[in-house]
């Protein structure tokens, strides 16, 4: 053990006289910190556009009682009066901004028809999305492996191309202990990295203390342990250092990246969704229809849903309010199915990638990492269903003024149901990615011990 | 010089690894031609049923008012470019429908990153995406060692002692590599060309054609810049591994950390305008005027008492025209005015956020081929908003026209309605994508960044070549 701390500390002394390894390590410090300064600013001006949404609900409700001073139909009101559904961030999501900046965060919903509204997207600048974010998930998953593979590419390699290594073995130590040392030194530098910079991002993000805290941790942690397993197996191999780092970054390339883009087609093509676009042209053709049909038809379907309403008066009036109404929602039922179809089917989608991403650990670090934010699309159709129960929260407070004919007054604006809405992390998907990560940990540590075992390290 | 070039193209053929790695470029090029022409078909065709849907919906109506019809409006599908089964762009992340009503413009809806999970943020496996980052590694890997190698091995004193210079040493490595590239690319991109044409949407489209040669020769340059650079680099350097690991890192920093950072410092410099916001400013404008002197009920009043005087008569009722028709039309005019510089503004910013990005392509040329070639493939945001532009002036057109004919309705057209074959006659939304001619311009300043590349790279890398020392 003694042996091991000797070299343990000198590779410290080496380490800080190799000025491009310590270049590096700031370099990723650096890129660390501008993504939490990033994502944290993102998060802050997601919420503060959030925050200016019940201003514009409030210039809406003057602008109509001007319009309409005195007591109104509620029909009027519910036609011209728009609130929004609001999809606030989690704090998690600061560090791990998955795709909300892809899908909108409120949805701005009046009386009419839901289906119409309910997919409605924000302004996006799609080169903007299609570069994607570079949150401090980002540097974790993506750069924090390359700098693990700069440290170590040439951990015995450069000892042995150099000479070196001839004279380290003629002394009284194992070859495993010398790797051992440098490989523990190097974990040790990346490790202390990766929680430096989480630790500063959840400071940063202000997150509450509680089990997400070690769940990103540990998370972080094991991710790091993969790429130093995968070093092992590399070092292990004992080629010339331009092989392991041609090797090493040919890894990283196919865990990284065309594991993930190939994933991403099979899955499309393995799960197609109903399109969305297909029900919004139903249901508008039901909704339109509505206006040819006899008033009478269109109510009794109505009531056959709502049957408390059944008693009110015969529409003989050219134009009603609550016949308007009665046909919007119509429309929305006649597409109930096929919007559960394509919710599901997204979810399904979203379900399989996480039940085939034990083909890449950098898949399983940015899934967890995402649903601990609560950022991905689960939290998104989350939050349409939520959307959805504040759309019929709001049919349930303009029914009874519809249909017993009672005023809209300038009071009932306050009463109206508000929507807010939080999005939750995914634990279960983080303890599963870390069941899997521990996985492969497990199993790329195995095979590099293996390997060192089996292949004794030679000093040529 | 011949003989040297012949000699790399030789010896990297014969290169087990070499050939290993460039049959898997390869292959992934293969793959993603096949995928891609298969995903832009189901795409292409889903869209083109909707749109036919539509129309036919449009055409099929019963006898309605025509403000009835201007609500119930249509659908734009943006149809998929040709060349966007090699580069897909930015259409993953645009929307594929837009909803054209009366009085509002609705956002693009439907993105295909909309219907995924968060692993498109992975990327995605397109042609470009190989030759714009697999096939520039695998030149690093093939031309790392073009000096270093050489000089390692000695072989570089004998080849000068026999009087070649260094630069003709160079040039001939530099031919030798293009061709072993040439090899592993143009198959590839030949079968995607085969591909294209023999689909018979495609057939005997010149302006097509065109777009694709220029997509071959950037690339070319883009590849050409990638060998140059590695073998002076390769000079410049004292080791294989010295040289192997400034190249990795430069690659590293252009393909994966530049694009990203600047994308991400745009966004944060010029912040977007949500649509809510933007839309409440729009109606504000069209209600109150564009000044807040001029607002909508004394337009409309206005527009009464004219109709009053130019006719002559003193009640609505005697009109030969439906006062609302008319007030609606030029209600819609002035809403449409208010909404295109909204848009513009809008546009402005995101081609500001872009801009950081566009003129990064002067230090990266990964950012100067990236924007070169979705405009090539007519897969770029500038040809998104040429879209946006058209299904604007299709619905523009098409609620003016419904609102004169409700104009010609005369007084009292509320209680009536136009016969269904009425709207047989309307145009139905037919998009033509812009041609090469029209997304040249745009392209400039990648072309531009590409070719000076170029340039700088062959006079001055060469000239650092010369004076590189030899042992």
């Amino acid at each position: 053990m003694r042996v091991f701390w000797i070299l343990f500390s000198y590779e410290w002394r080496h380490f800080r006289a190799a000025k491009g390894l310590v270049l590096l390590c700031g370099l990723l410090l650096a890129t660390g910190l501008y993504g939490i300064y990033y994502g944290t600013t993102e998060i802050e001006r997601q919420r503060q556009q959030l925050a200016t949404l019940p201003e514009l609900t409030h210039r809406n409700v003057e602008e109509l009682k001007v319009k309409f001073p005195g007591p109104t139909d509620a029909g009027d009101i519910g036609y011209y009066h728009s609130t929004f559904a609001v999809h606030h961030p989690d704090p998690w999501a600061a560090l791990s901004l998955g795709l909300r900046d892809v899908n909108p965060t409120y949805v701005k919903l009046r009386l009419l028809g839901l289906h119409n509204q309910l997919y409605a997207s924000d302004n996006t600048n799609p080169m903007k999305t299609l570069t994607g974010n570079f949150d401090l998930a980002f540097v974790l998953v993506y750069l924090l492996p390359l700098l693990i593979i700069a440290l170590c590419f040439n951990l015995l390699s450069a000892e042995r191309e150099e000479g070196i290594l001839t004279l380290l073995l003629a002394q009284p130590v194992r070859p495993a202990t010398v790797l051992g040392a440098k490989l523990a030194f190097r974990a040790g530098i990346v490790m202390a990295l990766a929680w430096l910079l989480s630790g500063v991002g959840m400071a940063w993000a202000g997150v509450p203390l509680d089990i997400r805290v070690p769940s990103w941790l540990a998370m972080s942690t094991l991710y790091c342990l993969f790429w130093f397993g995968v070093a092992l197996v590399v070092t292990a191999w004992q080629r010339a250092s331009a092989v392991n780092a041609v090797a090493l970054l040919g890894v990283w390339l196919v865990l990284v990246v065309l594991v993930p883009s190939l994933l991403s087609l099979g899955v499309a093509a393995a799960r197609p969704v109903p399109q969305g676009i297909e029900l919004t042209i139903r249901q508008r053709e039901e909704i339109h229809a509505g206006w040819d049909k006899p008033k009478t038809q269109t109510m009794n379907r109505f009531f056959g849903l709502y049957p408390q309403w059944r008693d009110t008066t015969i529409i003989r009036e050219r134009f009603a309010w609550r016949w308007y109404y009665a046909f919007q929602h119509l429309g929305d039922q006649a597409v109930a199915s096929q919007a559960r179809a394509y919710a599901q089917g997204l979810q399904q989608r979203y379900d399989l990638v996480e039940t085939l991403n034990l083909f890449s650990p950098a898949i399983i670090a940015q899934t967890s990492f995402n649903a601990l934010g609560g950022s991905d699309l689960p939290a998104h159709l989350a939050f349409q269903r939520s959307a959805a129960r504040y759309h019929d929260s709001l049919r349930a407070f303009y029914y009874p003024l519809l249909f017993r004919k009672v005023d809209f007054t300038h009071a009932d604006y306050a009463r109206e149901p508000q929507h807010t809405f939080t999005s939750q992390s995914e634990m279960p998907t983080v303890r599963r990615g870390l069941s899997k990560l521990l996985l492969s940990v497990t199993a790329v540590l195995a095979l590099g011990f293996v390997l060192v075992r089996r292949r004794s390290i030679l000093p040529h | 010089m011949k003989s040297i070039a012949q000699k790399e193209f030789i010896s990297t053929l014969r290169d087990r690894r070499f050939v290993v790695l460039s049959a898997l470029v390869l292959a992934l090029l293969l793959t993603a031609t096949l995928v891609g022409r298969a995903s832009f078909r189901t795409l292409q065709r889903e869209r083109q049923l909707a749109q036919t849907t539509v129309n036919d919906q449009f055409r099929n109506q019963p006898a309605r008012h025509p403000h009835r019809v201007a609500h119930y409006g249509s659908f734009a599908f943006r149809p998929r470019s040709g060349l966007s089964l090699l580069d897909a762009g930015v259409d993953s992340f645009t929307g594929s429908a837009v909803y054209l009503e009366a009085h509002q413009q609705n956002s693009v809806n439907f993105s295909q990153a909309q219907q995924s999970g968060s692993l498109i943020r992975f990327g995605e496996m397109t042609v470009a995406f190989v030759l714009q980052l697999l096939v520039p590694l695998l030149i690093i890997f093939l031309c790392f060692g073009a000096f270093t190698q050489e000089r390692e091995t000695g072989t570089l004193q004998l080849l000068l002692a026999q009087g070649t210079t260094l630069r003709q040493v160079a040039w001939g490595k530099i031919r030798g590599y293009c061709q072993a590239v040439a090899l592993v690319v143009a198959p590839a991109l030949a079968l995607a060309a085969a591909l294209l044409f023999t689909g018979e949407e495609f057939a005997s489209n010149t302006d097509l054609l065109a777009r694709l040669v220029l997509f071959g020769l950037s690339y070319a340059v883009y590849f050409f810049l990638f060998v140059v650079g590695s073998v002076v680099v390769s000079a410049r350097q004292a080791s294989s591994r010295a040289a192997l690991v400034t190249l990795l890192g430069l690659w590293i920093l252009g393909g994966i950390i530049l694009p990203k950072a600047t994308a991400n410092l745009g966004a944060s410099l010029y912040p977007t305008i949500t649509k809510a916001q933007m839309d409440a400013e729009v109606h504000e404008e069209a209600q109150h005027g564009v000044n807040g002197h001029d607002p909508h009920d004394q337009r409309a009043a206005a527009i009464k008492a004219a109709l009053l005087k130019k006719y002559g008569v003193d009640s609505e009722e005697k009109l030969p025209v439906s006062v609302a028709g008319v007030q609606m039309a030029a209600g819609e005019a002035y809403s449409a005015r208010v909404y295109q510089q909204h848009f513009a503004a809008l546009n402005a910013t995101y081609e500001q956020q872009n801009r950081l990005s566009d003129w990064a392509g002067l230090l990266n040329p990964y950012q100067a081929i990236r924007p070169l070639s979705m405009g090539l493939a007519g897969s770029d945001f500038t040809h998104y908003v040429h879209f946006q532009q058209a299904a604007e002036a299709y619905r523009y057109g098409l609620v003016q026209r419904l609102n004169g004919l409700q104009a010609s309705m005369g007084y009292g057209d509320k209680e009536r309605r136009l016969d269904a074959h009425t709207w047989r006659e309307l145009p139905v939304f037919a998009y033509r994508a812009p041609n090469l001619h029209w997304a040249l311009p745009h392209l400039f300043l990648p072309v531009a960044a590409l070719l000076l590349w170029a340039m700088v790279l062959s006079w001055l890398g060469l000239r650092l070549i010369s004076k590189t020392s030899i042992a």
